[in-house]
């Protein structure tokens, strides 16, 4: 029989698997699953995971993450690696309602799950937040209405509707804000979608919509970093009050500027650290306990509640908001 | 008699199996593992009922291009999901639930696509900038509909299965996709309507003057590829149990992409059906090898587009051609043709 190219194809990929099938066992995978990948919060989350990696030595710990800001291509990254049969996913979803079909599909094949970013996930074993987030959305509020001295118009941006946390940070800040009668907020939760760029030409929009606007609330990493820009362009450096979540070293210009008033965020290592950590635990089938240490800066003395699925809500202590004075004690 | 092979049906062939191949190799067998396989045929009719329409709308030539397909996908499983809710329990009536849901998402596709047919044909709207309109207009109204945050469809098992469930080990929605697929290669190939659509798109101006019902064609073109929105979007449903107006859109690009890459030409008149599923194979083998790699998604759209471009230069040149006669002259200066008996 005249040997085709096809019988060659075949009788390779054959080889191929019973190569596999000989091969022993490799070591546990954790796989960090992001936002999307590329941008600063998220390459210091990365620190993290390598960090984790390192130190270590008796799993394989990695991140990867869409190069879009798209649930969808999350989604596939998901499906990928639940077929690979990681033995962890700890996830930051971009949108959690989803990916619960997926996750329940990595729970079904014996995964375990861990996300962040995520307190209304039912599939997942455990989601750790850095903090309560009804009490950041207010600490940033609050840093912003003492800039704003309790009176003016005032906007919220998000990286999008669909991101959990961000809509309850800025749901926080608005009944915050309605503690004090002169604040009135105008045009809330605008979507950012992660790109400075867009939030840049959002800030502009409302600066020119509004230009009484005395502060603005952002969500997203980048959201302080396009509204300062525009703020700066506008000349308003100063004089209008910019506060949200945001790392220190990209947004330095800008703070000493005056362009953004002040930064809140938690160290995405010690997130990174966190989630792969407690994956370790599950995977090692010990117990998450109320008030445990997780080994971990800011998430020494955990609460460990139950969450709205079958798993538990961890939450840390892990809330950093820093100004002007502040802010060089963290660039990382 | 030999017939000619096409060579970008061969190509894509080839690529199938070389990416199958190599990933096998590098994940040490992992990847043709059959859940595997399974996932991934799970995760490819979205972009490939996406990618049927794309085909479908540049065959019928003037620049014919869909930029509303996702869009109206969202759309439909948005729109289906709040009105199906209000009306049908998912707990009570789980198989009523799932039709309903379907029927209504595909005809708001359908809908969707007459809509973007009657601005073409009628008003003589150039496709990319209708459907652009379209695009912005359907991710409105689903934005409109849902609020913002994604619309839960409800698990009913029906829908369940159709999204997550087997038969004989091959997912239910690939088999959809792969049927769908028969279906319309099969409309496109045989049927009067398809033959007169690959000639209006091959040249618009005869076909007038043969006196050819353009509008009716135009429409139903682009009805039949809003169908395919709605059919995506029962499927996105399916397998994510929540629906968002802002799902896949990076999906707009890859449906083209692998529209282009199945050698459907952008002008009109012509496109294979088999080499669009192919194509749409070809791309999900090479993201999921990828993702198995644990390389960055970055690379994955650099690797996409290096694809597209060797595929098109095969295409074009006919490197493919050359570079067969050069591999036979070797292979037959490697090995001599057998001594022929002498007739004399």
């Amino acid at each position: 029989m005249k040997l085709k190219p096809v019988h060659a194809a075949i009788a390779a990929v054959l080889l191929a698997t019973s190569v596999g099938a000989l091969n022993a066992q490799d070591k546990p995978t954790i796989a960090t699953v992001v936002k999307i990948s590329g941008i600063p919060w998220f390459n210091r989350m990365e620190v993290g995971v390598k960090e984790y990696a390192s130190t270590t030595p008796t799993v394989n710990a990695s991140q990867s993450g869409p190069a879009t800001s798209d649930a969808a291509q999350q989604l596939k990254i998901i499906d990928d690696l639940i077929a690979r049969k990681v033995s962890a996913l700890a996830v930051v979803p971009m949108d959690p309602t989803v990916i619960e079909g997926a996750l329940k599909r990595a729970m079904d094949r014996g995964i375990v799950v861990v996300t962040h970013e995520a307190d209304t996930q039912k599939n997942t074993h455990a989601d750790i937040e850095a903090f309560d987030n009804a009490a950041y959305g207010v600490a940033l509020n609050e840093k912003l209405s003492s800039c704003m001295g309790n009176k003016g118009k005032w906007t919220s941006f998000v990286g999008s509707l669909g991101s959990r946390t961000h809509i309850q940070w800025v749901e926080a800040g608005a009944a915050n804000a309605k503690k004090h009668a002169g604040m009135t907020l105008v045009d809330a939760k605008n979507e950012s979608f992660d790109d400075a760029n867009k939030t840049y030409e959002k800030a502009k929009e409302i600066l020119r919509k509004h230009p009484d606007i005395a502060g603005f609330q952002g969500s997203a990493g980048n959201d302080v970093i396009g509204i300062g820009r525009a703020v700066e362009e506008a000349g308003l450096a100063g004089k209008v009050c910019v506060v949200g979540t945001g790392l220190a070293t990209p947004s330095a210009k800008l703070i000493e500027s005056g362009a953004i008033t002040a930064i809140g965020f938690w160290d995405p290592k010690d997130a990174g650290l966190a989630m792969n950590k407690t994956a370790k635990l599950l995977l090692d089938k010990k117990p998450l306990t109320n008030g445990m240490n997780l080994g971990v800066k800011g998430y020494e003395k955990v609460s460990v509640t139950k969450g709205p699925g079958a798993g538990y809500l961890i939450v840390g202590n892990a809330m950093v908001i820093a100004d002007k004075s502040t802010y060089k004690n963290y660039l990382f | 008699m030999k017939s000619k092979a096409d060579p970008q049906l061969v190509f894509l062939v080839g690529i199938n199996l070389l990416v199958l191949l190599s990933a096998s190799l590098l994940s040490k067998g992992a990847f043709i593992d059959p859940y595997n396989l399974q996932s991934m045929a799970a995760q490819l009719p979205e972009l490939g009922l996406l990618a049927i329409g794309v085909m479908l709308a540049m065959s019928s030539g003037n620049g014919g291009i869909d930029l509303s397909g996702i869009a109206l996908a969202n759309l439909s499983g948005v729109f289906s999901a709040t009105v199906v809710t209000a009306f049908v329990s998912v707990d009570q009536a789980p198989v009523l639930f799932t039709l309903a849901f379907a029927g209504i998402a595909m005809c708001t596709g359908l809908v969707g696509g007459v809509v973007n047919g009657l601005l073409i044909s009628r008003l003589g709207l150039t496709p990319i900038l209708c459907t652009l309109g379209t695009q912005l207009l359907f991710t409105g109204l689903a934005v409109v509909l849902s609020g913002g945050p994604s619309v839960r469809v409800g698990s009913a098992d029906l829908l369940m299965e159709i999204g997550n469930g087997l038969w004989f080990g091959v997912p239910i929605s690939f088999l959809i996709f792969l049927l769908i697929a028969l279906l319309v290669g099969a409309v496109l190939k045989y049927s009067p309507f398809g033959i007169r659509l690959f000639l209006m798109g091959t040249n618009p101006k005869a076909a007038r003057f043969a006196g050819f019902a353009q509008e009716r064609l135009l429409i139903t073109t682009y009805a039949l590829c809003g169908t395919m929105a709605g059919v995506a979007g029962v499927l996105i449903a399916s397998r994510n149990v929540n629906v968002k107006w802002d799902y896949g859109q990076s999906y707009l690009l890859i449906a083209i992409l692998i529209t282009v890459m199945a050698g459907v030409k952008p002008e009109g008149g012509y496109g294979r059906m088999t080499c669009l599923f192919l194509s749409t194979t070809a791309l999900q083998l090479l993201s999921s090898m990828l993702n198995f790699l644990d390389v960055p998604n970055f690379f994955r759209d650099c690797a996409w587009g290096a694809l597209l471009l060797i595929f098109l230069a095969f295409g074009r040149y006919e490197l493919f051609a050359r570079a067969r006669e050069k591999g036979l002259q070797f292979i037959s200066w490697v090995r001599p043709p057998p001594a022929h008996k002498s007739h004399s």
